[in-house]
């Protein structure tokens, strides 16, 4: 059998376990944290935006300032409709996959 | 639907959420006050000033919580850990000593009341054996638990949670007669 006194103090402890009214600790608690760094997305697309930044600027000056777009252009304005046709399905399909990737990315992101 | 500890937690980690924290916060904050209230012997102050220190240095140190333990245990190993440190800054600051600590009485034992009387008692034990108390028979801490937040031996918990009790009910028997 228990000891009654046993029963009493279980009982009597428990009921010192009282909630704690907030009264604005959380707040205080809130003002007081460090100021928050950026998350790892942002840090990859930050990281990623002024590698391409440099990337551009590198190839300017190593094509001879950019001659090789005045180039691409001349080549592709002689190329034949169904060429260009074909060229411009290309270029869209990479697109659309890349946005597809980086759209399912971005999904698998925000359900971690 | 209300997310668990563990979401919340997720998102603290992963995209640095602070109002993921600071619902974490919300959920724990009377817990780990009434247990800092129970070790400083009810200076509500200086309670509240170590339980934000500990909310603060567990978001600071939130990625080394490996979710082996509850996060409310976690929690508590840190508010401990708080404690001792700042128990240590006054001892060597104002000369505070453990005894002068227990003879300390609580304002209210006037009040002829049995919760006084319990919360005396109580504020009376020696240091080791309240917080053993106060985690185990107070915040429902299994005596594993409790050995982990105060990084002791298992057996030493219990030990320290049988005389805590013993002692309690001892200044407690006349109670039990009415």
């Amino acid at each position: 059998m228990n000891d009654p006194l046993d029963n009493l103090l279980d009982a009597r402890l428990r009921d010192e376990t009282r909630y704690i009214d907030d009264a604005g600790f959380t707040g205080r608690v809130m003002k007081q944290l460090p100021r928050r760094r950026f998350s790892w997305s942002t840090q990859r697309a930050f990281i990623i935006f002024a590698a391409t930044i440099v990337s551009v600027v590198i190839a300017y000056f190593a094509s001879g300032e950019g001659m090789f777009v005045h180039d691409a252009c001349a080549r592709v304005s002689g190329l034949r409709p169904l060429q260009l046709l074909l060229l411009i399905f290309a270029c869209g399909t990479g697109m659309t996959i890349a946005g597809l990737w980086a759209a399912l990315t971005r999904t698998h992101d925000m359900t971690v | 639907m209300e997310l668990t500890d563990a979401d919340l937690l997720a998102r603290v980690i992963v995209k640095g959420d602070q109002h993921a924290f600071g619902e974490l916060v919300r959920r724990h904050q009377s817990p780990v006050r009434g247990l800092l209230r129970q070790l400083v012997r009810a200076d509500v102050e200086l309670a509240d000033d170590l339980a934000q220190e500990t909310f603060i240095r567990a978001y600071k140190n939130i990625r080394s919580f490996r979710g082996e333990a509850k996060f409310s245990t976690w929690l508590y190993r840190i508010a401990y850990n708080v404690f001792r440190e700042n128990a240590r800054k006054r001892k060597e600051l104002v000369g505070i000593d453990e005894s002068q600590l227990q003879a300390e009485v609580d304002p209210q034992t006037t009040d002829p009341g049995l919760r006084h009387d319990l919360m005396n008692a109580l504020a009376n034990l020696p240091l080791h054996e309240r917080t053993a108390v106060t985690l185990c028979c107070q915040n429902g801490l299994s005596h594993d638990e409790a050995a982990r937040v105060l990084d002791i031996p298992l057996g030493t918990v219990k030990t320290n949670v049988l005389r805590g009790r013993e002692k309690l009910k001892k200044m407690l028997a006349a109670w039990a007669t009415e």
